[in-house]
């Protein structure tokens, strides 16, 4: 096709406006983390502005407000991804290489549970957290995130075990390794960018719950989100700060994605499309 | 459908799912008989650190009498609904852009994915932002275009608090359906298409007999994953009205945490989690009825 007929020019102008209403709101985040603070709210919007770093200084360097929280964000989503992994493998090689009566029911049952609403478990836990003391630790935070990262990950490792040939694993087995040999020497390399793959997924989710981290953690475990949210209930001068805040909790998963390419569709429809 | 293996090992692969059952069931179970138990009891966490006395079924009354609760359905089912419904057509018009296959549109499908990769309760932040009164840029942009934007600003009117948020939702997961439908249009196999072409069908036909029939199954899944997400409306709510003016913007989920985390009513709390639970249940067995139909295990 030809880049100069008028159909594609129409397109072309199309796409340029649906990528100006789907990154606007972004950069202009960006901008209001950069700008002056006097400069926020002015009517009309101020397009131009000298940019400066000050709001990323005071959130992670001087006083580093939110540097704690990032921290709190990096270590909840990290064990959350961490203590997903060892329940999630087991059971989606198993669903993958076994034929099973119940599979197609507890496959259901776990994609049921990620439709679940969130806050139908939180107030239990939070009654059952504080009489355990547990409140404000990252332990509660990364145990009720594993409600939604174990049902995905058994999802989307079933997929990605389905796709190495079972044969390899058979004829090592012939030749007479164990099961676990052949498992561990054959199917998990092959299966390796799965798992990784998995595990960014896991890892974007767990930094993306809010609703976890709103009741269950306090000033000492609080993630990004969770401290974006404490300067609205300040002051609304402090916008800049949010911003900023933001920001920093939005790159990590836009990098992840980044290099999840075409895993995206697949992460996202919990392997249900594969794209 | 893979032949029976490991013969004589029949106790292994169950062994290997175990753990992730039994981690999930002792995850759910508790918040379940927790919460069906002190459904028929009066319990204020404020007033007292256990149940206070046996109320039978009133609880359950009050989901409805003392809460909102109808209002709240009734705003989650218009938001799961258009907020999927416009989503859809608008994430299908985008994936049929994005599958001109003109150069440059592999670089529009990569940024067009970022929205999708905030975190929810962050595209709040956005959004408040942009909708703040009179200097906020959505709020600008539509006085500037002549729409009456409501005195007490687009989220503190009772006519606009749920469109709103709706729109925040929809600028984050429309991008989602672009990519997945665009996925399912790639899927389908070109012989098809020109075949069809070659029967003479025109642009029209070809879409709405070839091309949406065979990314029907694709669009199922996508369609069920986003109506559950927004049956579940939580962060927008949270960072963008806190269910108001009134209850003109509260969805279930933030009238259970309101009346569980804010007011501290257990009982009825926990009455209305039932109440939900069943609701949620017979939407995702309707969908899992719909959308894996004819799956392959």
């Amino acid at each position: 096709m030809r880049l100069s007929t008028p159909r594609s020019l129409l397109i072309y102008l199309a796409m340029g406006l649906v990528l100006l209403f789907f990154l606007g709101p972004i950069l202009w985040f960006l901008a209001l983390a950069l700008r002056p603070p006097n400069t926020a709210f002015t009517n009309p919007p101020q397009l131009l502005f000298r940019p400066q770093l000050d709001a990323f200084i005071y959130t992670l360097l001087n006083p580093g407000t939110n540097a704690r929280q990032l921290w709190n964000s990096i270590v909840v989503a990290g064990g959350a991804t961490l203590l997903n992994i060892p329940f999630a493998l087991p059971a989606a090689y198993a669903l993958s290489r076994y034929r099973l009566r119940a599979k197609k029911q507890i496959m259901l049952w776990y994609i049921g549970l990620l439709m679940a609403p969130p806050v139908v478990f939180l107030i239990p836990y939070f009654i059952f957290m504080s009489r355990l003391r547990l409140n404000g630790t990252y332990l509660a935070m990364i145990v009720m995130m594993q409600t939604i990262t174990i049902p995905f990950s058994v999802w989307l490792l079933k997929g990605f075990f389905d796709e190495v040939p079972f044969e390899l694993e058979e004829s090592a087995q012939v030749d007479g390794a164990r099961w676990w040999q052949a498992l561990r020497s054959i199917t998990l390399p092959l299966a390796l960018p799965g798992i990784i793959v998995t595990s960014m997924f896991a890892f974007v989710f767990s930094w993306n719950n809010a609703i976890f981290p709103l009741v269950l953690s306090n000033q000492a475990t609080a993630t990004l989100p969770i401290g974006a949210m404490s300067y609205i209930a300040t002051s609304g001068a402090t916008w800049n700060y949010i911003a900023a805040t933001a920001i920093v909790a939005m790159l990590p998963p836009m990098f992840i994605f980044l290099v999840l390419g075409r895993y995206i569709v697949r992460g996202l429809t919990f392997g249900a499309v594969k794209g | 459908m893979l032949p029976a293996r490991f013969t004589g090992r029949k106790a292994l692969p169950y062994l290997l799912i175990l753990p992730s059952v039994i981690a999930l069931l002792s995850l759910i179970i508790y918040p379940m008989i927790f919460s069906l138990i002190n459904s028929f009891y009066l319990w204020n966490l404020q007033t007292s650190p256990t149940p206070l006395m046996f109320v039978g079924s009133q609880n359950y009354r009050s989901v409805f009498t003392v809460t909102p609760f109808l209002d709240a359905l009734r705003n989650t089912l218009m938001l799961s609904v258009g907020g999927t419904f416009i989503q859809f057509w608008f994430g299908l018009g985008i994936a049929l852009l994005l599958n001109s296959r003109l150069k440059g549109m592999s670089a529009a499908r990569v940024l067009l994915i970022m929205p999708t990769t905030i975190a929810p309760i962050v595209v709040g932040f956005l959004f408040r932002y942009m909708y703040y009164e009179g200097s906020g840029l959505i709020s600008w942009l539509l006085t500037a275009a002549k729409f009456p934007v409501p005195v007490q600003g687009l989220l503190g009117s009772a006519n606009t608090a749920l469109a709103a948020i709706a729109l925040a939702d929809i600028w984050q997961w429309t991008p989602f359906f672009a990519i997945v439908l665009y996925a399912g249009l790639l899927s389908i196999p070109e012989d098809v298409v020109e075949a069809a072409r070659v029967d003479g069908a025109d642009g029209w036909q070809l879409f709405a007999r070839i091309t949406f029939p065979l990314m029907w199954r694709t669009a199922v899944v996508v369609i069920m994953i986003r109506f559950m997400q927004l049956f579940n409306m939580f962060d927008l709510v949270l960072v963008l009205t806190r269910g108001g003016p009134g209850t003109s913007s509260r969805t279930l989920s933030y009238n259970l945490y309101l009346e569980g985390l804010a007011n501290y009513n257990i009982g009825v709390a926990a009455a209305m989690t039932w109440i939900i639970v069943i609701l949620v249940t017979v939407l995702v067995n309707l969908y899992i009825l719909a959308a894996f139909r004819n799956w392959e295990w």
